[in-house]
């Protein structure tokens, strides 16, 4: 990997620099050691090293077809990898489990069960008798705000609302790792900026540890404790970047210098210095004289 | 929407409730008008005379049908003859029935016994064909739905019965007639076969399609919180399945309908179809109609009913028209106070 200087105004400021101390101290969930994956026509990812700590909160972000999706789905098991190992709590993943909870961006709740049924789905094929899935079940819905909602079928809701049913069904299974594949890709921005600060009262409110795939930088700058920003032809890791802006966050905090400079790096790192100025159309008029627009 | 429902013809638009229920009518008072103006206007088809007086035409009797042609031809010839002319009115030929006809020999067929000694009433018939075919079906679905899930989950079952079953299906049914009357004999038993042979191939193939346009992220989303694969099956697949499934069963049901034509005919004739042939013997074409109608009537009324069941069944089904048992959890449930994000 190249190494990147950053700005110098981004030195971290004591109250964030105690903040990754504190994060580094923790045990690591997440170990992926070099991890590669080739498909016959070309590689995804390749020597892609990363450790996540608990309660850990990391982004990745990066342009289309820099494999973010497919290294998720790896942690996940979902998808086998081709070199490397991932290890969660130390132990190295195989196939799908209830130790990497997952949140996809299509919602996938089951549409033929209530909210609760939904997310007392993970206790019951863990084997836990139904009163106690259902009691358990009903304090996830509750944290989510959605009590009540419990029986309400998935396609009664929003889609703001059906990614919380997701979020809870995932938290329920008790993950030690939550994987989150583009969650709020597909809600409008209002609704979405309204799940973001939901996710990181959530995090803070329970024992867990999130990676978090997103195309959107801002979300990624809002949510991070770290970004990772990978890269495309051929496949890296541009840089990790840890996050100067400070917590608690909120959506006011999108202004500061911290955030405008951290956002402008990761844009600067995906598209290059180069790529900002947007490519020249042949001169070709359509209209008639003098009816121009600017 | 507005000020476009004003119009009947729009690509991909909606009608009005009020509108569907006119054309819903509209389509089955349209064939029915066309059948009686045929049958009652008597210039519209009419080929034949119905002769209400022979005259001097010597093979001419009263109430006999002959051709307009042959009419016209033989009264020039009485009258050259110097004899009376036939008398006659225009008619439909006999197996073009009156609505009025069918609707009476449709109340006979239930009303007065059969002309043979022996011979079964219109409801015998029928009942002994919804047997054949509920056991037909039955013994189908009680196999080629599990499986049809099984070859649409695991491409292990897939490859190993699905080559073999596509090969099968495109042997007709039929053709198996001779077959099962010499293993089962010639009672319901050969028919039922019929029924099962012409249901499951199509059966297995279906329903292993529908298994796999299930949306395979929910079963990703399964494995994630830890389910297994036997969970998987019976947790995610098959409930996620059921509503298409169910709805195939409807198809299916149909074609066990066309089968049992086929299969009534197989060994000793038997059912609706003996009904009909026995009708159709004696000349009787308006039982004909009846007792066809009467399938018709059967079939839909059956879709109807098993849509409906549908609808009570699937409350997670997204559509305009809840279901009862849903309707009343909705209106027990407290009223949620504006859609939270």
């Amino acid at each position: 990997m190249n190494a990147v200087n950053l700005p110098d105004y981004r030195t971290q400021s004591p109250a964030v620099a105690d903040r990754f101390a504190r994060i580094k101290r923790r045990p690591v969930i997440l170990d992926v050691r070099h991890l590669t994956k080739t498909f016959p026509t070309h590689t995804t990812l390749s020597d892609l090293s990363l450790q996540v700590h608990r309660r850990e909160f990391v982004c990745v972000v990066g342009p289309s077809g820099c494999g973010k999706s497919t290294f998720i789905r790896i942690v996940a098991g979902l998808e086998a990898l081709t070199g490397g190992e991932v290890l969660v709590d130390g132990r190295p993943v195989t196939g799908p489990g209830s130790d990497r909870g997952m949140v996809f961006q299509g919602y996938t709740l089951f549409p033929w069960l209530t909210v609760k049924r939904n997310v007392m789905f993970g206790l019951e094929v863990a084997g836990q008798p139904f009163s106690v899935a259902e009691a358990e079940a009903r304090q996830w819905i509750e944290l989510v705000g959605l009590g009540r909602f419990e029986d309400a079928y998935p396609h009664e809701l929003s889609g703001g609302m059906k990614q919380r049913v997701a979020i809870a069904r995932a938290l329920a299974a008790k993950p030690r790792i939550l994987l989150m594949d583009e969650p709020f890709g597909a809600l409008d921005p209002t609704t979405r900026c309204r799940m973001q600060s939901y996710l990181l009262q959530i995090w803070r409110q329970v024992d867990i540890t999130i990676l978090f795939v997103t195309h959107d930088l801002d979300e990624a700058v809002l949510l991070s404790d770290r970004i990772l920003v990978l890269g495309t032809n051929p496949s890296r890791i541009l840089e990790v970047i840890e996050n100067p802006v400070p917590r608690p966050r909120s959506v006011d905090r999108m202004l500061s210098p911290e955030f405008l400079a951290t956002r402008h790096r990761i844009e600067e790192l995906i598209h290059g210095p180069a790529e900002s100025e947007p490519a020249t159309l042949p001169n070709i008029r359509l209209t008639m004289a003098g009816d121009d627009v600017e | 929407m507005a000020e476009r429902s004003h119009k009947w013809l729009v690509p991909f638009g909606q009608l009005s409730p009020g509108r569907q229920l006119i054309l819903v009518w509209l389509s089955f008072l349209l064939p029915i008008a066309a059948w009686a103006a045929v049958s009652y206007v008597p210039f519209l088809w009419h080929p034949l005379m119905r002769i209400t007086d022979p005259g001097s035409v010597s093979y001419f009797t009263r109430d006999s049908l002959v051709e307009r042609k042959t009419f016209e031809a033989e009264n020039q010839k009485a009258i050259a003859a110097g004899g009376a002319p036939a008398d006659g009115v225009p008619a439909n030929p006999v197996f073009l029935p009156a609505p009025h006809e069918v609707a009476t020999a449709f109340h006979r067929a239930f009303t007065s016994p059969p002309k043979r000694k022996g011979d079964k009433w219109l409801h015998e018939s029928l009942w002994q064909s919804i047997q054949v075919i509920f056991w037909g079906f039955t013994i189908s679905s009680l196999i080629g739905v599990p499986l049809g899930i099984l070859c649409g989950a695991f491409p292990l079952f897939s490859k190993i019965t699905e080559p073999f079953v596509d090969f099968t299906r495109y042997m007709p049914a039929p053709a198996f007639g001779a077959l099962a009357v010499a293993v089962l004999g010639i009672y319901d038993p050969p028919k039922i076969a019929i029924i099962v042979i012409g249901t499951f191939f199509q059966q297995v193939l279906v329903i292993a399609n529908t298994t796999r346009k299930l949306d395979t992220s929910l079963v990703e989303a399964a494995q994630t919180l830890g389910a297994n694969r036997r969970q998987i099956l019976l947790k995610v697949i098959t409930p996620g399945i059921m509503v298409d499934l169910y709805n195939d069963m409807r198809i299916l049901l149909g074609w066990a309908w066309t089968y049992l034509i086929v299969a009534e005919y197989i060994g000793a004739s038997s059912g609706i179809t003996f009904f009909i042939n026995q009708q159709a013997k004696y000349r009787n074409y308006d039982s004909v109609f009846a007792a066809i109608i009467m399938i018709g009537l059967m079939g839909f009324f059956t879709d109807r009913i098993l849509a409906w069941i549908g609808r009570q069944i699937f409350p997670w089904q997204k559509t305009d028209k809840p279901g009862l048992l849903r309707m009343l959890a909705l209106s027990k449930q407290r009223k949620p106070e504006g859609a939270a994000p």
